[in-house]
């Protein structure tokens, strides 16, 4: 392995081989390239993978003012601290999953970097876990992602109720997901690997009588 | 055949759009906008059905959701067959083929016609109960034969083509109906900026406004509909909804509403476009607008088709352009059931009477049939009517003032059509499906809803409010009442203005009189599907079933898809009559959920076939599906059960997966373990409380066993848990365990220590896990790696960082198998890659993929449990023989240490894990099998305990299995025996579970 780092008993490394072994999302098998180049350019519904991005999922305490000013400086974005909210910046989106816990998302190749500056920075007790293999991100817009959103989660996504930003981790089919709203129409799925396959189905689905968009 | 019944003109439909449609074989044309009812009316087509029990000819009664007879079955081909349709509210489409569905070998000559003829009499209620349950024995039989002869549908015997779907919808007010209450309020809400979903059963918005010549706001009513549709449609949080029945209200006021999206295009749905849906709602506020339906008069042979209720003429003729009949006779108990009349009379048909059953009737009615000169029949009633297919006459006599007796002679009327009124029953069914009662008002005689805990406002005809200016006033007020309470923009809206008509007090009459007494007297249909009459509720309460519940079960009064809408007031009033009870004391049944039949595709939605439960995949699917793999369920995900090469069966498949890994390597997808990162100052601390054995010497890059107990002692989890660094451990759980068990750290982090720093966080889909085991995985993985492999460097439970084929991994030297076993952890992405490099390099070594079967046939071998096959939540670690895994000296406690030591956990013939080898080497015990000390002992035997694991083992030649045998830790080498259901014993000898390698030589190499 090519580094690990050991640090007030606890270690990280990077996970990640050399860039000439190519990485393949949990949706690798669905061929999404393909289908983006060769399926229909308008529909209702787009539906776009971010696939290797690098995921954290963070637990610190948020009473900890050292702690929440160290991931403030780490991150260049505050911790959300109030119930259902996220955080973002250019770089990274940081979202509230539960009273103490975040998951974060930075660059797939930014992962292990954000990693060692928390072991040398992050103060007090508090665990950074890489899950980047365990999640795959989809982002899912257009006119009818709201009514897609509905058929599959128990949520209300009124504007009033579900505003950007917003983030609730909940039932999405039989499976779940952590959802966030990008925009009025734009939303972001984050997914577990070996649901994925089922919840693609799923999507494509509950798609099919707006029309389907596969973006690249 | 022409449409004899269809009027000139008038009606919503469009006469320039003729459709073509099939009703028991024959071909018909109605119009766009007929239901088939209306059309099959507008035909003259008289008998839809045969009746459930008497197999009585049967016609259309009314023009709605209440329907009784005119239950059909629908589709062209057999996969869109669809039961129980009723024809009054499905709308006609162009090529729609449709039957009734009872009724053999035709509806008009009809086999059980005349079983019901000559056993009518031998049939009284209760008559299946009586008969058909003795002997008990034979209700199998019986059941066939009553079930063909009843028929009530049947689905498709092929899958459904359609797409039926479920979606989520939330909102302030959820207005229930859209008629003028239903209407009034939802304008009124959207206006004050409520997020507002109105929903109706029927195709368009309106309800009893569409067949009503009401002028409100000075224009046509049907005007006014269409306004404030239009002015609701341009709110963006409003959801309008037609042809969608709200079917059910729960508690929290969640409610479903079962939207029919395209039944009405055609058999099948347009491509790609769903056919029904359910939502899923939750509101704020539920106003219900549901109005009243009319309850038809009980007289005798009052089934016969021709016998309608009155507003189901007023809607046929003024909503369909179809007047069901030559000469009309209205038989009515109150000012509502001359509009029957009118609309007959206003249409060119004639009208021979109105009978109406009060003796004294004033007023507009009067002015009405005097300008139009329709004769009224004071104080009398129909007390039969005449006729086998279709009414041809009605008997008419004079009765007494409270309706009980005939009071003179009768007189014979020629009509075909007779319409009755017997007053409103308010649409409660939905109030009550949350467990409130209706209470009796005694002056609409109905029920309204009674007390609710629900967050419910009701409006119009459900509180026994039928005048159109005071309807829209309900209406409006429920909406600002909605409003005020979610405290959202106050409205001023102004009623609109419509004429309010004076009414005549109603007469109560729930059985008309006849001159013989009820049980002699002709067939007075009370619930028409079920056939029930008023003489079987008399006598129910006459055999002594007497409460309402009672003489519903004993009866079946509205136990039929209708669930009793038009029959079960008059019923409950028979009954209380009968009984010289007042309706009150007798009470009603109340109504569950659905308001109407919904299909099981809504229910369902999407979550059938492929989606029917969720797959999970490893990273390696794409792989094991190259390679031929059977797959086998473990929970929800698909493990490869083993890769059979062409030609093998499974057994050879095994043999040869086993002896491969034996001898050379084998290679196991081992991703569905569960995974759990552990990390804080506290983690080893935790680890000594949640397993049962020690955890506080383990050093960094060590791994150990751990067995996870629940407070009771009992086994539920177990797995390696790996020191990765002073303050950090990975945790492995068996794969259906892996949610449960970190929900069980959360669970005693939060409540029980949270002084203790520690985290938990699942990684199970983060990390690719693939076992490479067998005396050549060493030299396999040396090709790809650039850690040293060696013994001393790297032995048996270490683990190390390192690379494999590239990719940054922890490799665990751990073994499920008793070989030499290296687990190699990298993250998932990589996963595949790294299992087709072991494979490139395998080739020499015979690198053989394996599933769970040989996984279990290997690890039993070596005597390892497999938690939730080898235990069942009643099994402790010292009942496994596992107490080396149990460390009692720890300075804190642990969880399910006390459990296990209870008086009945400690007894020494507890049932104990213990190895078998049959006298027979080549029988395999079957698993499950339960064993005995002493197979002479009669039946039945005392059984000591069952086989949990049998398999046949090619690397031992002979059948190993495990099995639980009271006492059997200390009874090696005893003989214990199973008998077998085909009568032969299965000898075998208790023995240690561990068949192979029991000092770990191989493992440890």
């Amino acid at each position: 392995m090519s580094e690990v780092i050991n640090h007030n008993g606890k270690i990280v490394a990077d996970q990640r081989p050399a860039d000439d072994i190519a990485g393949q999302s949990p949706l690798h098998h669905a061929d999404l390239n393909s289908l983006a180049s060769q399926g229909p350019q308008t529909g209702g519904v787009t539906i776009q993978e971010r696939p290797l991005q690098g995921l954290l999922n963070l637990r610190c305490n948020k009473a900890d003012k050292k702690q929440v000013t160290a991931v403030k400086k780490l991150l260049g974005v505050a911790l959300p601290c109030d119930p259902l909210s996220s955080a973002s910046n250019d770089d990274s989106v940081i979202r509230w999953l539960s009273p103490d816990e975040w998951l974060v998302s930075v660059d797939g190749a930014k992962a292990f970097e954000l990693e060692a500056a928390f072991q040398a920075n992050m103060p007090g007790h508090y665990s950074l876990v890489n899950v980047s293999g365990g999640y795959t991100i989809l982002e899912i817009s257009g006119d009818h992602a709201v009514d897609v959103i509905k058929k599959s989660a128990p949520i209300d996504v009124h504007q009033s109720s579900f505003p950007n930003d917003k983030v609730v981790s909940t039932v999405f089919a039989k499976s779940g997901a952590i959802i966030r709203r990008i925009a009025e129409d734009h939303f972001e799925l984050i997914i577990r690997r070996s649901f994925a396959d089922y919840l693609w189905i799923w999507l494509q689905d509950a798609s099919r009588e707006y029309g389907l968009v596969v973006k690249r | 055949m022409s449409q004899d019944n269809r009027l000139k003109s008038g009606g919503r439909i469009d006469r320039s759009k003729p459709l073509y449609f099939v009703f028991n074989n024959v071909s018909y044309t109605g119009y766009q906008g007929d239901t088939l009812a209306s059309a099959l009316l507008a035909n003259g087509v008289d008998i839809v059905g045969r009746s459930f029990k008497y197999s009585r000819p049967r016609g259309i009664v009314t023009a709605g959701s209440d329907e009784p007879n005119a239950v059909i079955q629908l589709g062209s081909s057999e996969a869109t067959q669809t039961p129980n349709v009723r024809a009054t509210q499905q709308e006609l489409f162009e090529g729609l083929v449709a039957s009734s569905t009872n009724g053999w070998p035709n509806v008009n000559v009809d086999a059980m016609g005349l079983v019901g003829k000559i056993g009518g009499k031998m049939m009284p209620p209760g008559f299946y109960y009586k008969t058909f349950m003795f002997p008990q024995s034979l209700w199998e039989t019986y059941e066939t034969f009553i079930r063909k002869a009843a028929g009530l549908g049947r689905s498709s015997y092929e899958n459904d083509v359609d797409t039926y779907d479920k979606i989520n919808q939330f909102c302030d007010v959820l207005v229930v109906g859209a008629g003028p209450a239903g209407l009034a309020a939802a304008l009124t809400a959207a206006r004050g900026g409520a997020r507002v979903i109105i929903a109706d059963e029927q195709s368009e918005f309106g309800g009893s406004l569409l067949d009503s010549k009401q002028i409100i706001d000075g224009k046509p009513a049907a005007e006014w509909v269409s306004e404030v549709v239009s002015e609701l449609a341009t709110f963006a949080d409003v959801l309008l909804l037609p042809r969608s029945t709200v079917n059910g209200y729960h508690d929290q006021n969640f409610l479903t509403i079962h939207q029919r999206c395209t039944n009405h295009f055609g058999d099948q749905a347009p491509a790609n476009q769903v056919r029904e849906r359910m939502h899923r709602v939750r509101a704020k506020r539920v106003i219900l607008a549901t109005g009243a339906q009319e309850r038809p008069l009980v007289f005798g042979n009052n089934d016969l088709p021709g016998c309608m209720t009155s507003t189901a003429i007023s809607t046929y003729i003024n909503r369909y352009g179809v007047a069901p009949g030559k000469n009309l006779v209205v038989m009515t108990t109150n000012d509502y059931g001359y509009q029957a009349a009118i609309d007959w009379h206003d249409a060119g048909r004639e009208v021979s009477a109105v009978v109406d059953t009060r003796a004294n009737v004033q007023g507009r009615c009067v002015d009405e049939m005097q300008a139009r000169g329709i004769r009224i029949i004071s104080g009398s009633a129909i007390t039969e009517v005449h006729g086998s297919k279709r009414v041809k006459a009605v008997t008419i006599a004079p009765i007494n003032a409270d309706g009980s007796a005939v009071a003179g002679p009768a007189a014979k009327w020629k009509v075909d059509t007779v319409a009755s009124s017997g007053g409103w029953s308010p649409a409660v069914h939905l109030s009550c499906h949350t467990g409130s009662r209706p209470v009796w008002k005694e002056d609409i005689i109905g029920f309204v809803p009674g007390p609710t805990v629900q967050e419910q406002l009701t409006a119009g005809g459900i509180n026994g409010c039928y005048e159109t200016g005071a309807v829209l006033k309900q209406g409006i007020d429920a909406g600002l009442t909605a409003l005020q309470e979610l405290g959202l923009n106050e409205v001023t809206v102004a009623v609109p203005s419509a004429e309010d008509l004076s009414r005549t007090p109603a007469m109560p009459l729930f059985l008309v009189p006849h001159k013989k007494p009820t049980s002699r007297a002709p067939k007075q249909f009370v619930d028409y599907q079920n056939d029930v009459t008023a003489a079987g509720i008399e006598l129910s309460c006459r055999e002594g079933f007497q409460s309402i519940e009672h003489v519903k079960r004993y009866t079946a009064l509205g136990f039929g898809t209708d669930q009793g809408k038009l029959g079960n007031i008059n019923g409950m009033a028979i009954a209380a009559n009968f009984q010289n009870k007042t309706i009150p004391e007798t009470g009603t049944t109340v109504f569950r959920p659905n308001y109407t039949p919904i299909t099981f595709g809504a229910i369902a939605g999407r979550d059938v076939g492929s989606l029917f439960d969720p797959k999970r995949y490893t990273a390696m699917q794409p792989w094991h599906i190259a390679h031929g793999a059977k797959f086998e369920d473990v929970g929800q995900w698909k493990r490869p059960w083993y890769f059979p090469k062409a030609g093998e069966s499974m057994h050879d498949a095994l043999n040869r997966e086993c002896k491969a890994t034996r001898e050379s390597v084998g290679i196991l997808d081992a991703s569905t373990l569960g995974k759990i990162d552990i990390q804080g100052k506290d983690a080893r601390e935790f680890l000594g409380r949640v397993y049962t054995n020690a955890w506080a010497k383990l050093a960094v890059g060590k791994c150990r066993y751990g067995l996870m107990c629940g407070e009771d002692g009992m086994v539920f989890d177990d797995g390696v848990t790996s020191c990765l660094a002073e303050n950090h451990f990975l945790m492995t759980t068996t794969t259906g365990g892996a949610a449960r068990v970190l929900e069980w750290l959360e669970i005693y982090h939060q409540t029980e220590w949270p002084e203790l720093e520690v985290y938990f966080t699942s990684v199970t889909d983060h990390w690719s896990t693939m076992t490479i085991s067998g005396p050549n995985s060493r030299a396999l993985l040396a090709e790809l790696t650039d850690c040293d492999l060696s013994n001393d460097s790297f032995g048996f439970m270490d683990w190390k960082a390192a690379t494999v084929a590239g990719v940054p991994a922890r490799i665990f030297r751990i073994s499920f198998t008793g070989e030499l076993s290296y687990e190699i952890n990298v993250q998932a992405n990589y996963g595949l890659h790294v299992w087709e490099q072991l494979f490139a390099k395998g080739e020499k070594y015979n690198l053989t993929p394996y599933g769970t079967e040989t996984m279990h046939i290997l690890r039993a071998e070596k005597g390892f449990i497999i938690v939730g096959q080898d235990t069942d939540g009643s099994i402790h670690p010292h009942d496994l023989g596992m107490s080396w895994a149990v460390a009692d000296n720890k300075p804190f406690s642990y969880i399910g240490k006390r459990g296990m030591a209870r008086e009945d956990c400690v007894r020494p013939d507890r049932k104990q894990l213990v190895g078998l080898k049959t006298t027979d080497p080549l029988v395999v015990i079957p698993e499950g099998s339960q064993g005995v000390f002493d197979p002479n002992t009669p039946i039945p035997m005392p059984m000591v305990g069952h086989v949990t694991s049998s398999y046949w083992s090619e690397n031992l030649g002979h059948s190993i299995a495990m099995a639980f045998v009271k006492g059997g830790l200390s009874k090696m080498g005893e003989k214990v025996y199973y008998p077998q259901a085909d009568g032969t014993v299965i000898e075998a000898e208790i023995c240690s579970p561990v068949f192979l390698d029991p000092k770990g030589d191989r493992q440890n190499v």
